[in-house]
C-alpha cells in the first residue's frame, strides 16, 4: 500500500512539473506581454516597455526564466503579481477558498439534481423519462455562461433586492456568503447535473436488467430495498467516476461564472491574470488547479474501494 | 441641467475659489482665450435650491483594476480613475475642458518658453508633509530621469529645467514653444505632483487630492476616504468613495440597476440608453466625444502604398451609417482628433474623400489597376470590444459594395497591440484611440519618425512639419486652424481611415448622487463635488 501511494506521489510530481512547464511556455508563446497589455492603446515608447520588462526579468531567456521560477517555487516562493506587486501567496489562498466553496456547493447541487432526475428517469420511465431527457438535452445545449448572464440580467431587472452583486466573505457573514454563492453555484452546476443525470440513468437501467437484481426481486425484497442496496449502490461506481471527472469542468466553469458574478475566486483571478499577462499568478493557479484535479482523482480511486468490493484488492 | 454651471449654489468654499480664479483671470489676460477660468468651478448642484450634504458613501462600479498607483510610472489606463482622486496637479480641467489652476494660485508666462507658477499655501500631502515647490521639481526631475522609465518622459522632453525660486514659486523653462505643455500639466496622472522622498507610491499612494487611499482588495474593492486637509474648503462632500469591480458589462449594468453601485460607465451606448429608460431616476450624460475608431493602414507594401486604393477605401466608407447603426447615433463622424481637443473635428465640416461614393471608389480602384475589385485580406479588430467588431462588420459590407473584400479577424487585445506597435499587421487593423491630454499626442501616431508612424510606413515631411508647427503655436485659435489643416491633410492622403468619434464611456448614475459631471479627460474628477442624498 505504501509503495502504491509513493509511486502515485512521484507521478504526481512529474505531472505537476510537466503542467507547470507547458503552462509557462504556452503563456509565453501567446503574443503580447504584460508591458503591452498594461499600456493598452496608449502610445508608450519602446524604451519604457523594455524597462518594465527588464524590471520583471522578462528580458531573460525563456528557459532561464522557467528555471528561476521553478527554483523559487520549490522553496515555496511563487513570486509577486506583476499587477498588484503583492506576493502571489498572499492572495491565492483566499481566492482558492472561495472557489472551493463555490465548486463544493455546485457539486452538491449537481449531484442532488443529477442523481434525483437520473433515478426518476430510469425507475419511472414513461412520461417522466421523456421529460427528463428533453430537459437534459436542452440544458446540455446551453453553456453555463449563458445561464449565468441570464440570471444576472434577470436578477438585476426583477429582483434587485437579491444580493448577488455583493459578494460577502464567509468569515464576515456565513449566511450572506452562502446566499451570494447559491445562484452562481446553480448556474455552474446545471450542465454538470445533466451529465450526472444521464450517467445515473444509464447505469441504473443497465444494472436493473442484471441477474442479481432479478434474483433480489424474485426473492421478494421490497422495491425500496432493491433500489437502495442493489441498484443505487452498484450504479454509484460510474456516477462517482463522472462526478470526479466533472470537478475539472467545474473548475474550468468557475472562470466564467466567477467573472460574470464578480466573485473574487480563483477562476476570476485566472481570467484577469491571463488578460493582463500576469505570469506569476497564472503559473501558480494552473499548478494549484492541476493539483486539485489530481487529488480529486485520487479521492475517486479511494471512493471506488469504498463502494465496490472488487476494487479493494 | 447638469451641464449648466450655476454660481449661485456655492457656499463659502466656492466663493473663496471664485476669488482665486478672478485674480487668475487678471493675470492670465496675456494668455489669450485659452484659460477661461470661470465660475464653472461652482458645480451645478442638480438644482439651484439644493444644498450639498456632507458625509455619505459613493459606490462606483469599475470594470478594471488599477495597475500601480504611482502617477509617474503608471502605464495602465485603468489606474487613472484612482490617481485622479488621490493626486492633484498644478492645473486641472474644467467640465467644459478648459484649464484652471489647481495647486497653483496663479501663473505667468514671462516669455514664450518660460512658465512661473505661484503655488497654493497650506497644502498638505496625505502623509502630513507640506506641499512645496521642491515637490514640483522632484516630480518632474523624476519623470525626466531615464532610470524612472516613465511613459511621461517623452511628452515632457521639451522641459529644459525646473527651478525652485522660493518655496511657493517654481519656474519651468522649455526648449521650444510648446502648446501642449499646459494641457499635460492639467491632466491626471500626467501632471500629478508626488511628495518628495516618499517611496512605494505604486502600492501606497500619497497625494494632495480630495481622497486618501484606504485599502485595496484586488478584483473586489478599492476604498478611499475624504481628505480632511483638502485645500478647497468644504470639499469633498463625500466621506468615502468605494470602487467595486465587475469585469462583465452585463453584471456591471445589473449591479447599477440593483443599486449595489451608485454610478458606473458602460462601453455600449445602446445598453446605456436602454438602462436609462428602465428608470427615470437614472442619469446618463455622455459628455464630450473623446475617442475615435480609426482603421490603421499598412502602407509599407502593396496595395495600400497606392494612394488611390486608400482613397477608394475612404470613399467606400459610409461613416454616417456606421455611426447610426453601431452607436445608435450617439456620436459624431470622426476625423483624426475628437471634438474635445483644440481644433477637434466637429463631425460636420468638409473633409476630403469623406462623402460616401461607391462608384467613385470603384473608378479609383480601376485606375490603380484593380478593375475587378481588390482583396485586402485580413482586417484585424479587437475581439473584446463589441462596438469595434460591430463597426468592422458594417465596414466589411460597405466596402464589398465598392468591390473591396476583407476578411474580418477579431483578435485578443495583447497580441493585436503587439502587431500594431511593431507594424506586423498585413493590411488593415483597428484599435480605438482614447482621449489624450493634447491633440499633438494623437498626431504623433502619424508622424514619420514615431513608433506607430514607422509601423504604418508614413513618410511625409510636410505632415511632420505641420505637426511640429501646430505644437509650437500657443495661440489657441491659430493652433485650432492648424490642427484642422493637419486633419484634412491626413484625410486627403487617406493615411488613416477615421470613422466616428464618441465619448470614452457612457457614464450613468442614480440621481441621488448629485453634483457630478462627466469629464472628457478620462477621469472622474468631479467626484470631489459629488454628494449623496438618498
Amino acid at each position: 500500500m505504501i509503495r502504491v501511494v509513493l509511486t502515485r506521489f512521484a507521478w504526481t510530481l512529474v505531472i505537476l512539473l510537466g503542467v507547470s512547464f507547458v503552462a509557462f511556455m504556452l503563456m509565453r508563446a501567446l503574443p503580447g506581454d504584460f508591458a503591452i497589455a498594461a499600456a493598452g492603446s496608449q502610445s508608450v515608447s519602446p524604451e519604457v516597455l523594455d524597462a518594465i520588462r527588464r524590471d520583471l526579468g522578462l528580458d531573460r531567456p525563456l528557459l532561464e526564466q522557467y528555471f528561476l521560477w521553478l527554483g523559487h517555487a520549490l522553496t515555496g516562493d511563487l513570486g509577486r503579481s506583476f499587477v498588484t506587486k503583492q506576493p502571489v501567496l498572499s492572495e491565492l489562498p483566499a481566492r482558492f477558498v472561495v472557489t472551493f466553496q463555490l465548486t463544493l456547493i455546485a457539486a452538491i447541487i449537481a449531484m442532488t439534481m443529477g442523481i434525483a432526475t437520473g433515478l426518476a428517469s430510469a425507475r419511472m420511465r414513461g412520461r417522466t423519462d421523456w421529460f427528463v431527457r428533453i430537459y437534459n438535452g436542452l440544458i446540455l445545449a446551453v453553456p453555463n455562461f449563458v445561464v449565468a448572464t441570464l440570471i444576472v440580467l434577470l436578477a438585476g431587472l426583477y429582483f434587485p433586492q437579491l444580493s448577488i452583486f455583493n459578494y460577502t466573505p464567509f468569515l464576515s457573514d456565513p449566511i450572506a456568503n452562502l446566499g451570494s454563492l447559491l445562484l452562481p453555484a446553480f448556474s455552474l452546476a446545471l450542465a454538470v447535473s445533466v451529465t450526472i443525470s444521464e450517467n445515473t440513468r444509464a447505469a441504473v437501467l443497465e444494472i436493473s436488467s442484471q441477474d442479481f437484481v432479478m434474483v433480489a426481486r424474485a426473492k421478494g425484497l421490497l422495491p425500496r430495498t432493491v433500489l437502495r442496496n442493489y441498484l443505487v449502490r452498484n450504479a454509484l461506481t460510474p456516477i462517482i467516476t463522472v462526478t470526479g471527472l466533472q470537478v475539472a469542468s467545474l473548475l474550468g466553469g468557475s472562470i466564467l461564472v466567477e467573472t460574470i458574478f464578480a466573485i473574487p475566486g480563483m477562476g476570476q483571478y485566472l481570467f484577469d491574470s491571463i488578460n493582463s499577462r500576469d505570469y506569476p499568478v497564472i503559473q501558480a493557479i494552473v499548478v494549484l488547479a492541476a493539483s486539485v484535479v489530481i487529488l480529486v482523482n485520487m479521492l475517486v480511486d479511494i471512493a471506488y474501494a469504498r463502494v465496490d468490493a472488487r476494487v479493494k484488492a | 441641467m447638469l451641464k449648466t454651471p450655476s454660481s449661485t449654489t456655492a457656499g463659502p468654499s466656492f466663493d473663496d475659489a471664485y476669488d482665486l480664479s478672478r485674480r487668475n483671470l487678471l493675470r492670465l489676460g496675456l494668455m489669450g482665450g485659452a484659460m477661461l477660468v470661470g465660475p464653472s468651478f461652482a458645480v451645478a448642484a442638480g438644482g439651484p435650491s439644493e444644498t450639498p450634504v456632507a458625509g455619505g458613501t459613493l459606490t462606483i462600479g469599475a470594470d478594471a483594476d488599477p495597475i500601480g498607483l504611482d502617477p509617474t510610472t503608471v502605464t495602465a489606463f485603468s489606474s487613472y480613475d484612482f490617481t485622479g482622486l488621490i493626486y492633484t496637479g498644478l492645473l486641472r480641467w474644467t467640465a467644459d475642458m478648459k484649464i484652471e489652476p489647481d495647486l497653483t494660485v496663479s501663473y505667468e508666462r514671462p516669455d514664450d518658453k518660460t512658465y512661473v507658477f505661484k503655488l497654493r499655501e497650506g497644502v498638505k500631502f496625505h502623509n502630513g508633509q507640506d506641499f512645496t515647490a521642491e515637490d514640483v521639481k522632484y516630480t518632474f526631475d523624476r519623470i525626466l530621469d531615464p532610470a524612472t522609465a516613465s511613459k511621461l518622459r517623452a511628452q515632457y522632453s521639451g522641459i529644459k529645467a525646473v527651478t525652485v525660486l522660493d518655496p511657493r514659486t517654481v519656474k519651468f523653462e522649455l526648449k521650444t514653444t510648446d502648446a501642449a505643455f499646459l494641457n499635460y500639466l492639467a491632466t491626471n496622472p500626467d501632471g500629478a505632483i508626488v511628495p518628495k522622498g516618499v517611496e512605494n507610491l505604486s502600492t501606497q499612494p500619497v497625494g494632495t487630492g480630495p481622497f486618501v487611499f484606504e485599502s485595496y482588495q484586488p478584483n473586489q474593492q478599492f476604498t478611499l476616504t475624504a481628505n480632511p486637509n483638502y485645500y478647497e474648503k468644504g470639499l469633498p462632500f463625500l466621506s468615502k468613495v468605494v470602487f467595486k469591480f465587475y469585469k462583465d458589462q452585463a453584471t456591471l449594468s445589473s449591479a447599477l440597476r440593483s443599486k449595489a453601485i451608485d454610478m458606473t460607465w458602460l462601453k455600449d451606448p445602446k445598453v446605456a440608453a436602454l438602462m436609462a429608460k428602465t428608470s427615470p431616476d437614472l442619469v446618463s450624460a455622455p459628455g464630450q466625444t473623446s475617442r475615435t475608431f480609426p482603421i490603421w493602414l499598412n502602407m509599407k507594401a502593396k496595395p495600400l502604398d497606392d494612394i488611390r486604393v486608400r482613397r477608394a477605401l475612404s470613399l467606400a466608407t459610409d461613416r454616417k451609417a456606421c455611426l447610426d447603426t453601431v452607436l445608435g447615433g450617439s456620436g459624431k463622424i470622426g476625423a483624426m482628433i475628437p471634438e474635445s481637443q483644440v481644433g477637434g473635428y466637429d463631425g460636420v465640416g468638409e473633409m476630403p474623400y469623406y462623402k460616401h461614393d461607391a462608384a467613385a471608389a470603384k473608378k479609383l480602384l480601376a485606375e490603380a489597376g484593380y478593375p475587378d475589385g481588390i482583396d485586402l485580406g485580413n482586417y484585424i479588430v479587437v475581439a473584446a470590444n463589441p462596438l469595434d467588431v460591430a463597426c468592422a462588420q458594417i465596414l466589411h459590407q460597405q466596402w464589398q459594395a465598392a468591390g473591396i473584400t476583407v476578411k474580418l479577424t477579431p483578435m485578443e487585445t495583447a497580441p493585436l497591440l503587439n502587431l500594431w506597435s511593431t507594424g506586423g499587421w498585413p493590411t488593415l487593423l483597428s484599435v480605438a484611440l482614447s482621449w489624450t491630454p493634447d491633440a499633438d499626442a494623437i498626431f504623433q501616431y502619424v508622424k514619420s519618425d514615431s513608433k506607430f508612424g514607422t509601423a504604418m510606413g508614413i513618410a511625409d515631411p510636410q505632415l511632420d512639419k505641420l505637426i511640429t508647427e501646430a505644437r509650437a503655436d500657443v495661440d489657441p485659435a491659430s493652433r485650432a486652424a492648424k490642427n484642422l489643416q493637419i486633419q484634412r491633410h491626413i484625410a486627403e492622403n487617406a493615411y488613416v481611415i477615421q470613422t466616428y468619434q464618441y465619448p470614452l464611456r457612457w457614464e450613468i448614475w442614480w440621481n441621488y448622487a448629485k453634483g457630478y459631471m462627466p469629464l472628457a479627460a478620462n477621469i472622474r474628477s468631479f467626484v470631489r463635488t459629488t454628494w449623496v442624498k438618498k
